[in-house]
């Protein structure tokens, strides 16, 4: 393992306070508590990596370092945040890492675009909700697709999982703040997705 | 919850023109969603209540987001993908259990 990567898990692990399971706990915390999200864990690797194959590797990897780890983690509190985090970084430090091919885009720079003042200016979202009642799934899904990866990630967490503002920020480590500008973001780049869609499929109606 | 209290009131004011119209959709959007995700205070919620029963512009606005909102909720949740058959397996063998 890199030194690097390795410094990180270690990090990760001294974040949080020591338990000290007995191998019957650790099994039964990891069927109870970790084991009943793996539908949820796998649809969010399958929306980072748009790959079956890597997605299993995504899930399997995190379950294998929630086991190592698993004292780190308190009986009790929010196994499904904690899962998501790890996934997270396993998908930044190694999917993306690996990954040949690198991010078309770069959501830095788009995400100071949309957080400069005039940005509120420049986007025009002029979506009806006429025309996301005539989409079906596929369609709503493949604008999601279409928007980079953090942007993506935040709309996953909170639309599809459900998870508060604050749980978002511990999973991805930025401040609450951060979690709801970039939400907004993300938002109104998937109206833009879908509105630029509805009037290439002439779904948009004319008033 | 009260996070974004401040920030909800510096923003909720420049939504607004003296006469009390909504000049800033865009900046309302925000609110609106703050208040769609559950994340505003009971002070910021009672502002925003008392003016979209108010005012017709901010009430159109509110129960525009709110419907596209939950079409892209509710379609995004039925279009899930299925989780592959021998993945639970997979992952109980490789923590031996």
């Amino acid at each position: 393992m890199p030194e690097e990567q390795h410094n990180e898990d270690q990090q990760q692990e001294e974040q949080f306070k020591k338990q000290h399971y007995t191998e019957a706990q650790k099994s039964d915390i990891f069927e109870k508590e970790f084991m009943v999200h793996v539908d949820s864990m796998y649809n969010f690797a399958y929306r980072l990596t748009f790959d079956g194959d890597d997605s299993k590797d995504l899930v399997q990897d995190t379950y294998l370092k929630a086991f190592r780890f698993i004292n780190s983690f308190e009986r009790g509190t929010n196994a499904k945040a904690w899962l998501f985090r790890i996934l997270k970084n396993s998908f930044i430090n190694d999917f993306r890492k690996k990954s040949k091919q690198p991010a078309k885009v770069d959501y830095n720079e788009v995400e100071q675009f949309y957080n400069s003042d005039d940005a509120g200016s420049k986007i025009t979202t002029d979506l009806r909700v006429e025309t996301v009642q005539d989409m079906i799934g596929d369609e709503i899904s493949g604008a999601l697709n279409g928007i980079p990866v953090d942007f993506r990630t935040v709309i996953i967490l909170s639309d599809l999982e459900g998870f508060t503002y604050e749980e978002m920020s511990k999973i991805l480590d930025i401040p609450i703040g951060t979690v709801r500008s970039r939400l907004h973001r993300a938002r109104n780049m998937m109206k833009e997705k879908l509105a630029a869609y509805a009037k290439e499929m002439g779904y948009a109606k004319k008033d | 919850m009260g996070e974004f209290r401040d920030w909800f009131k510096s923003t909720f004011k420049k939504c607004y023109c003296e006469q009390g119209n909504l000049v800033d959709e865009e900046r309302f959007q925000e609110l609106v969603q703050l208040v769609l995700d559950g994340e505003a205070d009971e002070e910021s919620k009672k502002i925003f209540e008392e003016k979209i029963r108010t005012c017709v512009k901010s009430n159109f606005t509110f129960e525009n987001e709110k419907k596209i909102q939950e079409q892209i909720k509710t379609k995004l949740c039925t279009h899930k993908s299925d989780l592959p058959n021998d993945l639970i397996q997979t992952i109980r063998n490789s923590v031996n259990l």
